[in-house]
């Protein structure tokens, strides 16, 4: 693993877009996992080698002694005991299925249950409690636990496990309430709005731009031109994720829409009258982008995102059936 | 790798070590992974088994070769005793759980009662149950100062008068302290203070009331205000008060002497070693009218020092590689990736933004009231804990932040 030294000591290959880092932020580093890369060693970015050094040992074994003196070229040895390097994993997986998991009925990528989430991060977080940045993390993490239902078999370990850990920190855990997981319809059919369609298409999302599981992860959405009545109305839909949230707009080129609305289909909708020279704009500014105001402002999108996603899209629909992953991608439906 | 490198070994594996050898008896002080608990190692380990302040070899740290040894065989002979406390503090959790109590982190409140059970009893014997339902009597129990006997003491019209004379007397007397031309500078302290802080210069710091001479100018319009510290113009004499809530306590000075008192008194953990109560609310309004409405120069050099290092958070960075202001500002700007990795909204929702826009005042508001906190507690802050109260106060601020824009979307998800 290369080792570059600036105002951070960077360890290994950091990876770039958001959206495939697994994050644990640990006592004076931070450390990422790229999840498409499936490495168990992970990448680590120094900002405090004083504290860094009481556990870097833990993931870099006896490397971590070069990582901190002056080697720019270290291999990573086996620490020995993996409990903790596999636990930050672990903890690190869960922090991005929480941000990033891909819901989506249109690509049979199912939900994530919020509540094993949380209880199992909350176990996670306590094993490696000693490196972490926040020493509140495991009674922050238990704040977001709700009582869990331990008649599911599946479940009954960790259960049991959340349950003695907030007894342990003397957390009051919280009463699970109504499930609020709601069955999303699949967008089928058309829509009912009469008029005549001058031009339409259709866009990915970019889920930076949205709140996790507001959109169907992998459902284009779509615009179209409508001439109705002698005026020119831009109309937008979007399919929701597993939460959705209240507000969402679409800017398509200059303009902008408020998606309010709910066809019969279940999708997201939104329309706004449009001057008929939106019909003259250039091909490559006829660009739907979606956002969720007062979480992300619209940004141009990044070319090599949808391939980005599709292959975290197959990443998360592989993990529901692999044994190594977290019990709450498993229990994913 | 320099031979420097090579002749220390990092304490923490050295603890991890020696922890392993003690195997399972010791289960109960250890998390999942096998490692002690952070609070294993903040409330027993350090300072009752290693002790860094009799024994400085063995400060948390890079641990040198030759010392190595001796750290480990230390933790061995305290394998015993270790093993009891753990065996204690199973029994006090299993009391705890019979008697329905879930005030507090059974961690921080029981560790130390732990040790000392283990140390006069050794392993729990067929008596260990009175002695843990004792000990949760005096820990649980009604004795020392509480939010009802504040609230019976200054709403009592016996006390009431003399209190609210005393605060304007007290308030009354405040005479602009006199102040040294040029307060000592705390920038050469604040270099350092991360990696070597200087005790001499803190305590010249210290000595030269640099604490006192920052809170010139509190008083003047807008002043207290851009510090985040009060809501009005003018910070203005605090009402006796009578009640209290956690939720929507105004800012510091803004606060009642009540509301000064609410919170420590709330918390099983703070409130033990607390003054009864008269001394505390005599001592509160005292604190009130002196600089920075704190008592101890020690915790207002820390507001200064806070309030120095956290000035790159929002102007452009002015601190030295290294520094405290540059270590601060490298938390803050981490935390906006942070922000992009976790999909924490990159654009604040209206209720969290102004928290968002004045992060340096939200820092000096938490700070006041951490150094308020530790003053009542009787725990001041010593130079080499200066870094880690002026960085937790930030990480503090920015989770908080984090949980707060979570729930807003929460919120926003279910509406």
């Amino acid at each position: 693993m290369r080792v570059t030294r600036a105002a951070d000591v960077v360890v290994g290959d950091w990876p770039t877009s958001p959206e495939v880092v697994a994050l644990l932020e640990c006592s004076g580093a931070l450390l990422a996992w790229d999840v498409l890369a499936d490495d168990p060693v992970p990448a680590a970015r120094v900002h405090d080698p004083g504290r860094a050094a009481e556990w870097l040992w833990e993931i870099y074994g006896d490397a971590a002694d070069a990582i901190l003196g002056d080697a720019e070229e270290v291999a990573a040895t086996d620490p020995g005991d993996r409990h903790v390097r596999d636990a930050c994993r672990r903890a690190a997986q869960l922090n991005w299925a929480g941000a990033w998991w891909p819901a989506s009925v249109t690509a049979g990528v199912p939900a994530l249950d919020p509540a094993v989430l949380h209880a199992e991060l909350a176990v996670a977080l306590s094993t490696v409690e000693h490196l972490l940045d926040d020493p509140d993390a495991v009674e922050r993490a238990l704040a977001s636990v709700v009582e869990p239902d331990a008649s599911e078999p599946a479940l009954t370990a960790l259960a049991e496990r959340v349950v003695a850990l907030a007894e342990d920190y003397g957390v009051v855990l919280r009463p699970a309430e109504v499930p609020v997981r709601s069955g999303y319809a699949l967008a089928a059919g058309g829509s009912a709005l009469a008029g005549t369609t001058a031009l339409s298409g259709s866009s990915t999302v970019d889920w930076a731009l949205v709140p996790h599981g507001a959109v169907d992860a992998a459902a284009p959405a779509t615009w179209a031109v409508v001439r109705r009545q002698g005026r020119t109305v831009l109309e937008v839909s979007v399919v929701p994720g597993p939460t959705p949230t209240a507000r969402l707009a679409a800017r398509f080129g200059e303009v902008d829409v408020t998606l309010d609305g709910v066809d019969e289909a279940g999708r997201i909708t939104g329309s706004t009258p449009v001057s008929a020279a939106v019909l003259l704009l250039p091909p490559d500014r006829r660009v739907l982008t979606v956002h969720a105001p007062g979480f992300a402002e619209p940004a141009a999108p990044d070319p090599d995102a949808a391939a980005r996603r599709d292959a975290i899209i197959a990443y998360a629909r592989a993990r529901t059936s692999s044994p190594t992953a977290t019990l709450t991608e498993r229990t994913a439906r | 790798m320099t031979t420097a490198r090579a002749a220390t070994l990092p304490r923490g594996a050295l603890v991890a070590r020696a922890w392993a050898g003690l195997g399972d008896a010791v289960a109960p002080l250890s998390n999942p992974a096998g490692r002690p608990l952070t609070r294993t190692v903040k409330l027993i380990l350090d300072p009752l088994v290693l002790r860094p302040v009799l024994h400085p070899e063995f400060a948390a740290g890079a641990i040198a070769v030759e010392h190595a040894d001796a750290l480990v065989s230390r933790i061995a002979d305290a394998g015993p005793v270790l093993a009891a406390t753990a065996s204690w503090f199973a029994v006090l959790k299993r009391e705890r759980r019979r008697r329905w109590i879930t005030d507090g982190n059974p961690q921080d409140l029981y560790f130390q009662r732990c040790f000392e059970l283990a140390t006069a009893h050794g392993e729990p014997g067929p008596d260990a149950a009175d002695v843990a339902a004792d000990v949760l009597a005096e820990v649980h129990g009604r004795e020392g100062p509480t939010v009802a006997a504040l609230r019976d003491h200054v709403t009592d019209p016996a006390n009431a008068t003399e209190l609210t004379e005393l605060l304007a007397s007290a308030w009354a007397a405040r005479a602009p302290e006199p102040v040294p031309h040029t307060p000592p500078a705390t920038s050469a302290f604040l270099a350092t203070c991360a990696v070597a802080p200087d005790r001499a210069l803190f305590d010249a710091l210290v000595a030269g009331r640099a604490g006192t001479a920052g809170a010139a100018g509190l008083d003047r319009p807008g002043v207290a205000l851009a510090h985040g510290l009060t809501s009005r113009d003018v910070p203005v004499r605090p009402e006796l008060g009578r009640d209290a809530s956690k939720a929507n306590l105004p800012r510091p000075f803004d606060r009642s002497i009540v509301q000064r008192l609410f919170a420590p008194l709330t918390n099983a953990f703070q409130r033990a070693g607390l003054a009864d109560v008269p001394t505390l609310v005599r001592r509160e309004i005292a604190r009130s009218a002196g600089p920075w409405q704190l008592a101890a120069e020690e915790s207002r050099l820390v507001v200064v020092l806070g309030r120095d290092a956290s000035a790159d958070l929002v102007g452009p960075p002015a601190g030295e590689p290294g520094s405290a202001a540059a270590r601060l500002r490298s938390r803050w700007e981490r935390e906006a990736y942070v922000h992009r990795v976790l999909r924490v909204p990159s654009a604040a929702p209206p209720e969290v933004r102004a928290d968002v826009r004045g992060v340096r005042e939200a820092y000096l508001r938490r700070l006041w009231v951490r150094l308020h906190g530790r003053e009542l507690r009787h725990d001041p802050v010593t130079p080499d804990q200066v870094w880690d109260v002026l960085d937790g106060v930030l990480r503090s601020v920015i989770l908080d932040q984090r949980d707060r824009l979570r729930s807003a979307l929460e919120r926003e998800a279910v509406a």
